[in-house]
């Protein structure tokens, strides 16, 4: 089965995007840029999901996966920009090196 | 031959999105970026066919997670909001309102400044409930319980001290 140009084109930048963002995560040294960088790759996932459906007649089992994907990334990202906030209060820094020198 | 090149547009709009929220030094300015990077996400989805994903990604992330991160810098100190020289705010707006319409006429040709009719909105919304509608409880269910974390997370204080 042959893949469109226009999906194997998407499909790669997902994939780009997901690995960016894993890769961003694993660097920050800021909280909120972490939670920014899971975001990036919900988004690269998103999109990989969505270009995997195209070359199908009907999308309807790739749109369900996005659909979840949206809200469960969304809500992970809710939840972790809480705890920033409350690892904010406690500590008064975002840096992962400081917070773990603080623990200490 | 002509999606081939939106694609390629669109894929570059969003990797070099993506390299400005990601490679630059102020949180302000990762954030105004990833907020870009959303809209043209959901520009995507909308332009191969999916105006319900595209409303979805753009509700859901470039308007209510970008409050949310704002509201997080904010609250963080982080932010230090300066949107760059106003003279260049105040022309970069009728350049946006122009690239917003040229955008318009490209993906909705036969709609532009018309009137959608009903059996259009209708038949996107019952891809919702017709199709999955256990699914969209469970999602519900999830962003509920999400929602309530956050609440006891941030309510819970004074206890500690």
């Amino acid at each position: 089965m042959t893949m469109a140009a226009d999906q194997a084109i998407l499909l790669a930048t997902g994939t780009a995007l997901v690995f960016v963002g894993a890769g961003s995560v694993g660097f920050s040294k800021n909280l909120l840029k972490t939670v920014m960088s899971f975001q990036v790759a919900v988004f690269g996932a998103n999109l990989a999901l969505f270009s995997s459906g195209m070359g199908f007649g009907s999308r309807l089992l790739s749109d369900a996966f996005v659909i979840l994907s949206v809200l469960v990334g969304a809500s992970v990202e809710a939840v972790g920009l809480a705890i920033v906030v409350v690892v904010y209060r406690k500590y008064h820094t975002l840096n992962p090196d400081e917070i773990r020198r603080l623990r200490q | 031959m002509q999606s081939e090149y939106v694609a390629l547009l669109l894929s570059a709009a969003l990797l070099a999105s993506v390299a400005a929220a990601l490679l630059s030094s102020k949180v302000s300015n990762s954030l105004i970026a990833l907020f870009y990077t959303s809209i043209i996400l959901g520009v995507a989805f909308t332009a191969y066919g999916d105006a319900l994903l595209g409303l979805l990604t753009m509700i859901t992330f470039a308007g209510a997670i970008s409050v949310l991160l704002l509201s997080v810098v904010l609250i963080t100190g982080e932010s230090e909001l300066g949107f760059g020289p106003r003279r260049l705010a105040t022309a970069a707006i009728p350049l946006a309102g122009v690239v917003g319409a040229v955008s318009l006429l490209v993906l909705f040709p036969g709609q532009a400044g018309g009137y959608v009719g009903a059996d259009s909105s209708v038949n996107v919304l019952i891809f919702l409930w017709s199709v999955r509608p256990w699914d969209l409880l469970i999602l519900i269910v999830v962003f509920a319980g999400a929602m309530v974390t956050i609440v006891s997370l941030l309510g819970g204080d004074d206890h500690g001290s």
